[in-house]
């Protein structure tokens, strides 16, 4: 037994050591075969990795943001945002116009394309997907927001798609409505649709008409995407496009290094920081969406206008946001907290919405002595022990909630609670987990928080934030929460709402929109931290010519489109061919070379096991 | 009670008596206890870190531990102005340890007052009743003693609010007293097993006299050679609770620090200085503790040996 055991472990041992000296040197076998079905060699594969499989390749059905990545791919849209700054453009629809009274909305579907099994793609697929969501029922989950102004979908020839609204609607402009083969989806109706997987069966790709088609899929694995021949804007260049699934961005992050993948995302400052200058790897910080916020309970209240929660009276004082506001250092915030991948914020709609974004005419800065003046001009006096007193007596103690999920916003509260104790504010700080904040900010049992959202093309949902009819409502005894956060509740500002609501003229919809954010930016609903990056690698010495959206700095993948997955191109080396150039252009003797060490340790193991076997038989 | 009433003035004279004992005992102890290096090394470990607990507000002012006042550079290598580098925020690293060592310590200390409250009484109880009530408490000294500490631990912190210093006080105290009431309800066992105890039943005394007057006393030099040795279980639990994040992470205890230098990517930095310092803080004092704990253990356990 004991002889045996001996040798079992040294076995283990050399063979632990032959993979070791084997892996770093085989890269290209191990990336070139995402999947055993793949026999390589001649394809270009682009691997992505994500952290957040796809929850489900049936567009009715899925909710991650993985999801609506492969939508996107797999199926077309009526038009698009585009690269350079998210302005429409032609998609499936080359043209489309607004009827002279504002009824209907005609669209020029292109002439002559066809799915990617062949079958005719024409204006009939569209009206057929565009009633299937009106009239439907689950069909309405994803895509109930778009069709709730369009009473009907009439094909009136191939070429020609004519939806009819209640009322007019800039939505119209972007109805990011993936449209679905009739001639497939026909066969699945209402019920079938709930539990359809939409997944490639006994090797046949599921039909589509975008970019690419999904060709393979293994749950908690990976996804294969073909190339679509018969896409309106051309095959793209990469053969074949991989999501594989990792744990986490670090687990990413190390697959990028070791060339496993091509692309990564996400990722957090020091890895970012790690990764940069690594041979092969390109890093972008990329811009992104997003923005952090202190935000403020501005009276809870239901939708009726009943108060609820126990948020202090003080934060209701306009004075005292503006001085908190006038406290906070966001440019120190951006570039200590988080370690630079951040630009200051302003307001909430973020700025690389370059037609949408307002950059205040009268930017509130950081200055402690004019916040402190804030406060002694609105009757805040200080107190012995350096915390002000309210007009009312009160004294000025609020509490402030922070994230456990994230660690800059632990940091970014108590950069707050620094700042604001220098103005006579005490500040109870609080750590949650956001389930827990967002039922207490629901319930309006708050003072402040720090937060954020993600603002997408379309304002309209990020300023519906703010508006009275989001506040929470009261069932049954229980409190649901809104979407409102601050309960910002301004007539002026709903009735501004309203009208970017009906506005179909772009550049009008814009002041108005415009307007809105100088309104919350006065009222200091939020304080708008930051806007922080999405600080993103990928193989440079694999794969070139990516798209940002916006541009020049934004994000290359997960964007409102395909742009990059349609440009990309594998790197072609001047001394190597292009296939084995995606490979990351191992030398095949230096493959040779790895597996003659690693046969000889493992048999060097054997040896000496056995050596140390016959020395045991001896004792 | 009713003899000392008329008795007069010979309670105080028993009083003086007993006093005189104890402080002989107590000065037989120390003596014994200064002979032994490791103790007396402990001691000295562990009065420098109280010396700095104390002394941090006067060596460091908050300011210095303010992360919008901080003047440093983000992760600055030990220099001339700051001794052992600076943190992610800029901060002293100094500064941070010493008012890192006001929270482990209190926590520690804290934790472990409640833990002995419990424990103790627990492991009398437990001891001295012999009919269903000693068993059940037995029963669940057992029942403590075999759950996991750490997947307890993370359960009730979550349980009762992560993210303050009460909070992880109190479970730290609420797990680890399972220890401590097996020892000395051993050691109650053996003290009632003693002839003067069967005595002072017979003249009528109750439980509560017998557990308080009796047992008490004679488990209470191991009560204190047990607290040394929780409170460095006390303290490694608070760092490895607070590492989890689970501690306030606006305190910058020892544990805090550690979980921000690596949420924070110290570790790819190269910032040793972030990450071994407040790592050594916690395995000196541990060690001080420990070690001023044997040494108490072998005083007043003489069947340890050690001499």
């Amino acid at each position: 037994m004991k002889v045996r055991r001996r040798w079992h472990a040294w076995a283990a041992f050399t063979s632990a050591i032959a993979v070791l000296v084997a892996l770093p040197l085989l890269p290209a076998s191990a990336e070139e075969s995402p999947s055993p079905a793949t026999s390589a060699a001649d394809k270009t594969v682009f691997t992505v990795g994500i952290t957040q499989d796809v929850d489900s390749t049936n567009p009715f059905t899925g909710i991650a943001a993985a999801s609506f990545e492969a939508y996107q791919m797999m199926y077309p849209t009526l038009t698009e945002y585009s690269a350079a700054d998210f302005s429409t453009v032609p998609g499936l629809a080359e043209s489309w116009e607004e009827s002279a009274d504002k009824t209907y909305w005609t669209y020029k579907i292109r002439p002559g394309l066809k799915w990617s099994d062949g079958e005719p793609l024409t204006a009939r697929d569209a009206a057929y997907t565009f009633n299937r969501v009106i009239n439907g029922d689950i069909e309405q989950t994803n895509y109930g927001g778009y069709t709730s102004t369009i009473t009907k979908a009439v094909a009136e020839d191939d070429t020609t798609l004519v939806l009819y609204v209640k009322k007019p609607s800039p939505i119209m402009y972007q109805l990011a409505v993936y449209i679905l083969p009739e001639h497939i989806w026909k066969d699945i109706d209402g019920k079938k649709v709930k539990s359809y997987k939409n997944e490639p069966e006994n090797g046949e790709a599921v039909v589509g008409g975008g970019p690419y088609v999904l060709i393979e899929r293994r749950k908690g694995e990976y996804l294969r995407f073909a190339a679509n021949p018969n896409y309106y804007a051309g095959k793209p260049a990469a053969d074949e496009v991989v999501f594989r699934v990792y744990k986490n961005t670090d687990a990413i992050a190390e697959a990028l290094r070791k060339g496993e993948v091509d692309y990564a995302n996400d990722l957090s400052a020091n890895v970012f920081n790690s990764l940069e200058g690594a041979e092969g790897i390109t890093t972008v910080p990329s811009v992104y969406s997003g923005f952090n916020q202190i935000a403020f309970n501005m009276g809870a209240a239901l939708t009726d206008g009943t108060p609820i929660g126990d948020g202090s009276k003080i934060v209701l004082d306009p004075q005292v946001r503006l001085a908190v506001a006038q406290a906070i250092d966001r440019q120190v915030l951006a570039d200590k907290v988080y370690g630079g991948f951040a630009t200051p914020g302003s307001t909430v709609i973020p700025p690389l919405y370059t037609n949408l974004h307002l950059e205040p005419a009268n930017p509130v800065g950081f200055d402690l002595d004019a916040a402190n003046a804030t406060l002694e001009a609105a009757g805040y006096t200080m107190g012995e022990d350096g915390v002000r007193v309210s007009p009312d007596g009160e004294r000025m103690s609020l509490r402030l909630l922070g994230r456990q999920e994230s660690s800059e916003s632990q940091k970014v509260v108590e950069y707050v609670k620094d700042w604001l104790a220098q103005i006579g504010i005490e500040v109870n700080v609080k750590i949650v987990s956001e389930d827990t904040l967002y039922e207490k900010v629901g319930n309006g049992d708050f003072d402040m928080f720090e937060w954020g959202w993600v603002v997408e093309p379309d304002p309209d949902y990020q300023l519906s934030t703010f508006t009275c009819d989001q506040r929470s409502t009261e069932e049954d005894g229980t409190i649901y929460a809104g979407l409102s956060d601050s309960f910002y509740c301004d007539d002026e500002y709903d009735q501004l709402y309203e009208d970017q609501k009906l506005e179909t003229d772009q550049a009008k919809r814009a002041e108005i929109v415009k307007q809105m954010q100088q309104k919350l930016y006065d009222s200091n609903a939020y304080v708008v931290t930051v806007y922080y990056d999405n600080p993103t690698a990928y193989r440079s010495d694999r794969w070139t010519n990516f798209t940002p959206q916006p541009e020049p700095d934004g994000v290359l993948l997960f964007q409102y489109g395909t742009w990059s997955y349609e440009s990309i191109e594998p790197v072609t080396a001047d001394n190597a061919d292009t296939t084995s150039s995606s490979g990351g252009g191992v030398n095949p003797a230096l493959i040779v070379v790895g597996v003659v060490i690693a046969a000889g340790l493992v048999l060097g193991g054997v040896m000496i096991g056995r050596r140390g076997r016959s020395e045991d038989d001896v004792e | 009670m009713a003899s000392d009433q008329q008795t007069g003035g010979a309670p105080q004279g028993r009083r003086a008596i007993a006093r005189a004992r104890r402080r002989e005992a107590l000065a037989r102890g120390w003596g014994q206890f200064r002979t032994r290096r490791a103790g007396m090394a402990g001691l000295g470990i562990l009065l420098f870190f109280t010396l700095s607990a104390l002394l941090a507000p006067v060596l460091f002012p908050p300011e210095t531990i303010s992360v919008t006042r901080a003047t440093g550079e983000l992760l600055a290598p030990p220099s001339g102005e700051f001794w052992l580098g600076t943190d992610d925020s800029g901060r002293s690293m100094l500064a941070l340890l010493a008012w890192g060592a006001r929270v482990s310590l209190t926590v520690g200390i804290a934790a472990t007052l409640i833990s002995m409250v419990i424990g103790t009484s627990v492991g009398i109880a437990s001891g001295h009743y012999h009919g269903f009530g000693g068993a059940a408490l037995q029963r669940l000294t057992d029942w403590v003693l075999v759950i996991p500490f750490l997947p307890l631990a993370i359960v009730l912190a979550t349980v009762l609010g992560g993210g303050s210093t009460v909070t992880i006080i109190v479970v730290i105290g609420v797990t680890s007293w399972a220890g401590t009431a097996r020892l000395i309800r051993a050691q109650t066992l053996s003290v009632e097993g003693r002839p003067y105890l069967e005595r002072s039943r017979a003249l009528g005394s109750g439980n509560w006299h017998q557990m308080t007057r009796h047992v008490l006393p004679n488990v209470f030099p191991l009560v204190l050679a047990n607290t040394t040795l929780t409170v460095a279980i006390a303290i490694l639990s608070e760092t490895t609770l607070s590492f989890l994040g689970l501690g306030d992470p606006l305190r910058p205890s020892w544990g805090a620090t550690l979980d921000q230098a690596f949420s924070n990517g110290a570790v790819s930095a190269g910032a040793w200085w972030y990450i071994g310092p407040p790592g050594l803080c916690v395995v000196l004092v541990v060690l001080s503790f420990t070690m001023i704990g044997r040494a108490l253990e072998q005083i007043v356990n003489p069947r340890l040996g050690g001499q």
